[in-house]
């Protein structure tokens, strides 16, 4: 008697038949459908920042529940010689997103007649995911880069609405509760305590950054089946933006 | 010269045969009837002198508002029709504050002269629509007010600005017109003793004047172009100073006037 159960939910109480006649209950019957505009393509994106360089990195991994569309879709764009992004989220809203980007930061750039900084870079971003509260691009953004005062590198940890913050070290994506934990420890000294806020902070070098960046990702890529494939590295520095690429696991 | 003149005079948006718009013309011509504004790029910062024309004693001085802050770090004059300029100076005022909202930075002072002018534009029936529909608009947040049918301005804005600010590149001086042209200058005037400001300030103008020379500069050729003796009363001024990366816009109090008055009347004295 009930064709397509699956699909169809019968919403029946005892008020309603007892007290409704079979036409009214036959209009009380919802159908629902399922809208779910948002899929969850995986992936890990991290931001580290040092006293003069920023590294971005994520995986090039693209998924879709247990397969694997692409091996080798790049979840990162530099943006100005200054400051790279890194989205974690739906890959088709993180495109847009950073086509969006690309584009306001091209016009910027004939309107003032000057590259956009790091910090309006970030401020235009919120923006951006904020205008869009009621229907929120689904990306989860790590910004890196140097700033344009003082040269000192600095990432911002972004939710899909537009909340940010200015850190040092940010990590999203499907491989985030594998890799920040390691981050807080190896580099931002969280759990030390008995230091002052100012001094827990590890100093490392670019090269040692960068080797932390490659560990953390072959480290997801081991226990995340979401990240793997290759790490993209971008290290952003007083002289531009430096690019690398190592192979993960692939299976 | 105005017999030849026939229909085209009329239509702001009609040009004549010889390819001139002359509202627009007119509207160049409104200015050379205000009050002399003086701008002066030094070393270190920008300083504007005004005159005000305080035509009876029974009017209150202070009430007569020539320099306006547009933002922290700029400021404007204005010669000509002063009311069309509230117009132009609310734009920039809300373009500034656009600028900091979506990208948390103070806006580039040429880019201030750029909004005005692209306002400047908007009359007769390029005027309809909203007020604030730049690209620029990021977060949807603009302050357009003006959605229905009245149009920003039937005629062009009978007023030039000198816009004084200071950014990442330092101290600029900037004039707008009627025609939407805006120029950087070192030094410049306009408004009714503009032309005679200019070939003194021509004469005088070194890039190495400190501020108060700037201030005594400004003074001496306002005094020179001013009908009435010029006093605290019947001037404005104002200066953008260097402040970190930008600049801070200050317009003088009635003190700081005089004391700059007095240190004009004590360097030209011995000449």
């Amino acid at each position: 008697m009930r064709p397509q159960e699956d699909q169809t939910r019968f919403t029946e109480s005892s008020w309603m038949s007892s007290n409704l006649g079979p036409s009214a209950q036959q209009a009380l019957i919802s159908h629902q459908r399922s809208w779910s505009p948002y899929v969850d393509n995986g992936g890990t994106v991290l931001a580290l920042a040092g006293r003069d360089y920023a590294v971005v990195a994520a995986d090039t991994r693209f998924s879709v529940g247990f397969s694997v569309p692409s091996r080798n879709l790049t979840k990162i764009v530099r943006l100005t010689d200054q400051a790279v992004l890194a989205s974690a989220g739906m890959g088709a809203d993180r495109q847009y997103l950073h086509k969006i980007l690309r584009s306001r930061l091209e016009v910027y750039k004939y309107q003032h007649q000057k590259q956009m900084s790091l910090s309006a870079i970030a401020q235009l971003l919120s923006n951006t995911l904020y205008s869009r509260r009621f229907f929120p691009i689904y990306a989860f953004n790590v910004l890196g880069g140097i700033d344009d005062n003082t040269g000192e590198g600095f990432v911002f940890g972004y939710d899909a609405i537009g909340s940010f913050e200015k850190v040092k070290v940010v990590c999203s994506g499907s491989g985030q509760t594998l890799v920040q934990p390691v981050l807080d420890q190896q580099l931002a000294g969280r759990q030390k305590y008995d230091l002052p806020d100012d001094q827990r902070m590890a100093s490392l070098s670019l090269d040692e950054a960068i080797e932390l960046t490659r560990d953390v990702f072959n480290s997801a890529a081991e226990r995340d089946i979401l990240t793997g494939d290759a790490v993209e590295i971008y290290a952003v520095t007083g002289s531009g933006v430096r690019y690398e690429r190592h192979s993960l696991r692939q299976d | 010269m105005f017999l030849s003149r026939s229909e085209y005079d009329r239509g702001v948006n009609t040009f004549s045969p010889e390819g001139r718009l002359f509202q627009v013309e007119y509207a160049l011509e409104a200015i050379k009837l205000g009050s002399t504004a003086i701008g002066i790029q030094c070393a270190d910062g920008v300083v504007l002198a005004v005159e005000k024309r305080v035509s009876s004693p029974l009017i209150e001085p202070s009430s007569i508002e020539k320099i306006v802050e547009i933002d922290t770090h700029i400021g404007a004059t204005m010669s000509g029709l002063t009311a069309d300029a509230r117009t132009l100076i609310q734009h920039a005022r809300v373009e500034a504050q656009n600028h900091r909202f979506n990208y948390e930075e103070p806006m580039p002072v040429e880019s201030i002269a750029q909004a005005v002018c692209d306002l400047a534009l908007r009359f007769g029936e390029s005027g309809y629509g909203e007020d604030d529909d730049d690209a620029d608009n990021g977060g949807g947040e603009g302050g357009g007010t003006n959605k229905d049918d009245t149009p920003i301005m039937s005629r062009p804005f009978g007023v030039a600005l000198l816009l004084a600010g200071c950014d990442e590149h330092g101290p600029a001086l900037y004039t707008t017109d009627p025609s939407g042209t805006y120029t950087r200058w070192l030094a410049t005037a306009i408004g009714a003793g503009g032309e005679s400001a200019q070939a003194t300030l021509e004469e005088r103008y070194r890039r190495s004047l400190s501020l108060t020379e700037a201030e005594v500069l400004a003074l001496e050729v306002l005094r020179q172009v001013m009908e009435e003796k010029l006093n605290a009363m019947n001037i404005e001024m104002a200066c953008v100073l260097p402040d970190g990366k930008h600049g801070r816009f200050q317009i003088y109090s009635t003190e700081r006037l005089k004391a700059c008055i007095e240190r004009m009347s004590a360097t030209d004295s011995p000449r």
